[in-house]
């Protein structure tokens, strides 16, 4: 064998690994080219940077479910249901050019949230960006997607710093953690009004970007409600027992515990809830972990009198005619729950094809124009918003969040009392 | 007691009068191949992996120093590139030139080097080995609680101007970042060959070999491991300077994981540990199939990238234990006779 | 103080979980001289054993011990005949990179068959006990796996040292040529090595389901846990795996009282001290 190859014995070696790179060229290369005038325009990409293997793999096939669900709605319809652009089988405005999600693994990790979007847009050539769930994934991709002068809209990632750095080309659709958080202190303040002792509260939270931007939140705005941090707890995100840190939370007797925690380690907190036989007069968790429907079944009765603030609710959704289509029909089609991390990304997507359609165009200038001139009421979604409108930050400020209560088995929500199902039970351990 | 490597070094029985026409065409085709990468290969997927490759073979390179050459196996190189990373990021954040940052950086990591080695390398085998592996988890777990570097989210690289001097170029087509990485190894590796021509090569060659025979002949082993890992550090070092002017951020997970300490590990062992040209071969070879996998596998989330990645590595292992470019060698040699 | 105590006997219940963890892995080494890195990742490979036996065939974690003891086992011996043997004679970088590639394979072919979803074991049998002793508070499951863990070390210290067959494999870890001269064949202890580590992850991973979630990445954190363990009981030592294990869940435990971000942090701290003071771990030779 060797002998074929002759005296450059190396080379032959190096020429082989250039050969199947060559290959992998253009095999890379061979994907649809969408250049060209607009009325050439069939189809339309979408690329998705999100984890699909890694610790949040689930919520990362969650939110591209959400996203490929809208995609199909849009190119296919969805007899009944009335939402804008849902039964029109593609973009009125553009050929009825059809929807394709590009997905991309980002494995949860920052770098590769960059490296996710260069091949989106330069091999794949998609003309907008939607993702990338944790904000430090999204930190990078945004700047990535800044430098690439392509739209990118998240939906999930919350820390209020990603609107906050002046990217021109990234937006957000979803609530950040200020909104969230404020759901909680307004609930809190309603507790005192009651009489309730509500002013002490702990946080118990994962030492990543995400918990900690959530933490310096929760801390600001309590200095601003006149509230006390009793407790400041963060933990090692790839941490085994977190039986110590509930101890060190417990011994602050807080009124109310926020919990910022991805599935592993909120199952770790219900653990040691069990072995402590503790709960707070109120848990209140930031989303990620209490989101994950494997977890809340897995949570079992451990998880009731729990509150989680939420973007969007089943609860609420059952009385909009037009989320609980999508909820049965995702339903059906995943065998699974749509989650507000999916409701969310879906929502995003028809948001950016009314604005791709408003702007009769896939060049990413026309494209961002149409989002910053964006003017979606609530009821055209199937979110609890007042509706999707950014501000010079590029921030939706239609967005709302609710906070809902696990009882029975079933999230209900609590606050805002004008959508709330009943009243919260307090404290938490009433409803065990 | 490790069993001891009884194959002889290869290559080295060529009598002294026969001019090595193979290695410099060798060399030779291998620099045109690399130049000329580039200018074949558009496609941003791919060169992405040539700019990371490259990046991982400085880092490997240094690895190599203290574990290929000298034997001391360490997975906790993390911290060396990590220090490059956070102090490139840090002075160019104060208006540096990411070039003057490279030196004095690496002079940074080479006294950390120092500091590692100074405890731990009384220890041998594989518990030097485990320690790294401690040290490199324990900064990654202490990061997070550091203010000035960030702490969990780490820090930004401004974007400067396009232009060399800065480091930075246009991301559409990374070729300049390209030929800039093939630079800084060519640098790198001849910095490495320079520094192990002539008695500290043999010295490290004989304690990787057999510490105690080397420590009975006389070779001064504490003092040759410093200076193995100091140079080790600075090349490393230098390695992630680069790397945080191409993606322009660092956090504690990105710069001093256990995956990027084994990473670096293993692209110098699959390539050929003991040999320089192993870690470019070893970085070309995993870092295509990591991107590869998932980049176009990983996509269903059905994860048959993980499993051919983990097999080949495997494969490569059993098929030749000193790595490819001992595979390579034999296969040359074998043509030779 | 209460809180003190109670953070103690957490710390100790994780670290009997470690301890187990690690004798296996200080077995393999002490035999064959290797660092097995896939070690963490085999324990997976049990959780998922025992979840395939509660949700195929409702059995309950504790039944489902044996099975997989038995399993792992088949699996160890497997990967030692297929991939281990080959790189025997090779430099510790060769061994290094082949369970390493283990240690990815594992994570894929999990995650491929079973995808990223976490599983969890509802309901288990311990899960329903919960003992309170002198106001500190201990669940059914940490009780069987402290227990497990104690049978274990002790199961496999009294194999090494006291049985005819455990003598064996000290020969062969001290001197393979000089035992095979004497009559023993290395490479049966070598697989017999290997498939004692395999009961001892199947143990382990029986147990793990009590309290953790399954998913591909479930072993990394006691994988990791475990090495040092070994390095810090000292590499071949049974029972200083065993004591360094339960050491370093005390003071992650111990640690979290006070500074919950540090935890990882001080039981690497206290592992770098002792290695200082003391190179070849609590319990090792040379």
């Amino acid at each position: 064998m060797f002998k074929r190859v002759s005296a450059t014995g190396r080379s032959g070696r190096v020429l082989a690994v250039v050969a199947v790179s060559a290959m992998l060229a253009v095999s890379a290369c061979s994907s649809s080219d969408a250049s060209g005038p607009d009325s050439d325009v069939t189809e339309i990409k979408i690329g998705t940077p999100l984890p699909l293997s890694g610790p949040n793999a689930a919520l990362g096939k969650d939110a591209l479910q959400g996203a490929q669900l809208a995609a199909d709605i849009l190119n296919k319809g969805l007899p009944g249901l009335k939402l804008p652009l849902a039964n029109d089988k593609g973009l009125p405005n553009l050929n009825h050019a059809k929807f394709t999600i590009v997905p991309a693994d980002t494995q949860g990790k920052p770098e590769n949230g960059a490296s996710a979007v260069n091949h989106l847009v330069n091999d794949e050539k998609v003309h907008v960006l939607a993702g990338a769930l944790e904000s430090g994934v999204t930190k990078t991709a945004a700047q990535q997607a800044e430098r690439l002068a392509v739209p990118f809209v998240t939906s999930i990632s919350s820390s209020p710093a990603l609107t906050q750095q002046g990217l021109k080309w990234f937006f957000r659709t979803g609530p950040t953690d200020v909104t969230y958080a404020q759901s909680f202190f307004g609930l809190l303040d309603e507790q005192k009004k009651k009489g309730i002792s509500a002013d002490k509260i702990a946080v118990l939270y994962m030492n990543n970007t995400f918990g900690t931007d959530a933490s310096k939140v929760a801390k600001s705005l309590a200095d601003a409600n006149n509230k006390t941090i009793v407790a400041d707890v963060p933990f090692d995100p790839a941490a085994t027992d977190l039986t110590s840190q509930l101890q060190q939370v417990r011994a602050a007797e807080p009124d109310a515990v926020f919990v910022v925690a991805y599935p592993p380690t909120a199952t770790l907190f219900i653990n040691a809830t069990k072995q402590l036989d503790y709960v707070p007069p109120a848990v209140m968790a930031f989303g990620a972990g209490f989101i994950d429907a494997g977890f809340i079944s897995s949570a079992g009765d451990g998880l009731e009198g729990m509150s989680r603030r939420v973007a969007w609710s089943e609860d609420l959704g059952s009385r909009n005619p037009a989320a609980k289509a999508v909820s049965a029909e995702y339903q059906k089609r995943y065998d699974a729950p749509l989650t507000e991390n999916s409701a969310r990304v879906f929502t995003t997507i028809m948001a950016l094809a009314q604005a791709i359609n408003n702007a009769r165009s896939v060049d990413p200038d026309q494209i961002r124009a149409a989002l910053t001139a964006l003017d979606i009421p609530g009821r055209d979604t199937i979110m609890p918003w007042d509706g999707i409108k950014f501000d010079d930050q590029h921030q939706n400020t239609g967005a709302r969040a609710v906070v809902e209560q696990r009882l029975d088995g079933a999230w209900k929500v609590v606050y805002p009392k004008d959508v709330a199902a009943q009243d919260i039970v307090w404290p938490a351990s009433d409803a065990r | 007691m490790t069993i001891p490597d009884t194959v002889p070094a290869s290559g080295k029985a060529v009598p002294a009068k026969r001019f090595p026409w193979g290695r410099y065409a060798g060399i030779a085709v291998v620099a045109v191949l690399l130049l000329v990468f580039p200018v074949v290969v558009k496609t941003s997927f791919l060169q992405t992996i040539g700019v990371l490759a490259l990046t991982m073979a400085i880092a490997s390179t240094g690895w190599n120093i203290l574990g290929g050459y000298a034997g001391q196996i360490s997975f906790g190189h993390a911290v060396f590139f990590g220090t490059g990373m956070y102090g490139t990021a840090l002075l160019v954040g104060h208006g540096w030139s990411p070039w003057l940052t490279m030196l004095p950086i690496a002079g940074l990591a080479a006294a950390l080097g120092l500091l590692i080695g100074l405890p731990t390398f009384r220890l041998r085998g594989h518990y030097f080995s485990i320690a790294t592996l401690a040290i490199g988890m324990m900064v990654m777990s202490i990061l997070p609680n550091v203010k000035p570097l960030g702490a969990a989210d780490g820090l930004s690289v401004p974007l400067l101007d396009n232009g060399f001097w800065n480091i930075t170029f246009s991301l559409r087509d990374k070729t300049e970042y390209y030929y800039t990485a093939l630079g800084l190894f060519a640098v790198a590796t001849v910095a490495a060959w320079l520094f192990l021509r002539g008695r500290i090569g043999s010295y490290l060659e004989a304690i990787r070999d057999d510490e105690l025979a080397a420590a009975a002949v006389g070779v001064p082993v504490r003092r040759y491991k410093l200076y193995a890992v100091t140079m080790s550090a600075a090349l490393t070092s230098v390695a992630g300077s680069f790397h945080v002017m191409v993606v322009l951020f660092v956090d504690p997970s990105s710069s001093s994981d256990l995956s990027l300490s084994t990473a670096i590990a293993l692209i110098a062992v699959v390539g050929g540990a003991g040999s320089l040209w192993g870690p470019l071969l070893g970085a070309w070879l995993v870092i295509a199939l990591q991107e590869y996998t998932r980049t176009y596998l990983s996509a269903t989330g059905r994860t048959i990238d993980l499993m051919l990645f983990g097999a080949l590595i495997i494969l490569v292992a059993v098929v030749d234990p000193k790595g490819l470019v001992n595979l390579i060698k034999r296969g040359y040699r074998r043509v030779r006779s | 103080m209460l809180d003190f105590l109670q953070a103690l006997t957490n710390g100790a219940f994780i670290g009997a979980v470690f301890a187990l963890a690690a004798v296996g892995l200080t077995l393999v080494f002490g035999v064959t001289n290797m660092i097995n890195f896939a070690h963490g990742d085999l324990i997976m490979v049990a959780m998922y054993v025992g979840f395939v036996c509660w949700s195929l065939f409702g059995l309950d974690p504790l039944v489902a011990i044996p099975i997989a003891a038995v399993t792992m086992a088949l699996v160890a011996v497997l990967v030692y005949a297929g991939i281990i043997r080959p790189v025997l004679g090779s430099s510790q970088l060769a061994q290094m990179v082949v369970t390493f590639g283990l240690l990815t394979f594992l994570r894929g072919v999990v995650q491929f068959v079973f995808t990223a979803t976490p599983r969890r074991i509802d309901d288990p049998i311990v899960g329903r006990l919960r003992v309170v002793v002198g106001g500190v508070a201990v669940t059914g499951a940490q009780l069987v796996s402290a227990v497990g863990a104690l049978l274990a070390t002790a199961a496999l210290a009294w194999f090494v040292h006291r049985t005819e067959t455990g003598q064996a494999l000290q020969a062969v870890g001290e001197d393979a040529a000089g035992a095979s001269l004497m009559g023993i064949n290395a490479n049966r202890m070598y697989g017999l090595a290997w498939a004692l580590a395999g009961v001892s992850t199947g143990v382990a991973g029986a147990l793990l389901i009590n309290n953790f979630g399954i998913d591909p990445l479930a072993g990394a954190a006691f994988g990791i846990m475990s090495f040092i363990a070994v390095a810090l009981g000292g590499f071949g030592s049974v029972l200083g795996a065993a004591l360094a294990g339960v050491l370093l869940g005390v003071v992650q435990g111990v640690v979290g009282l006070y500074f919950s971000g540090y935890t990882l942090t001080a039981a690497l701290g206290i592992y770098l001290l002792v290695l200082i003071v003391r190179p070849q771990g609590l319990r090792g030779t040379r």
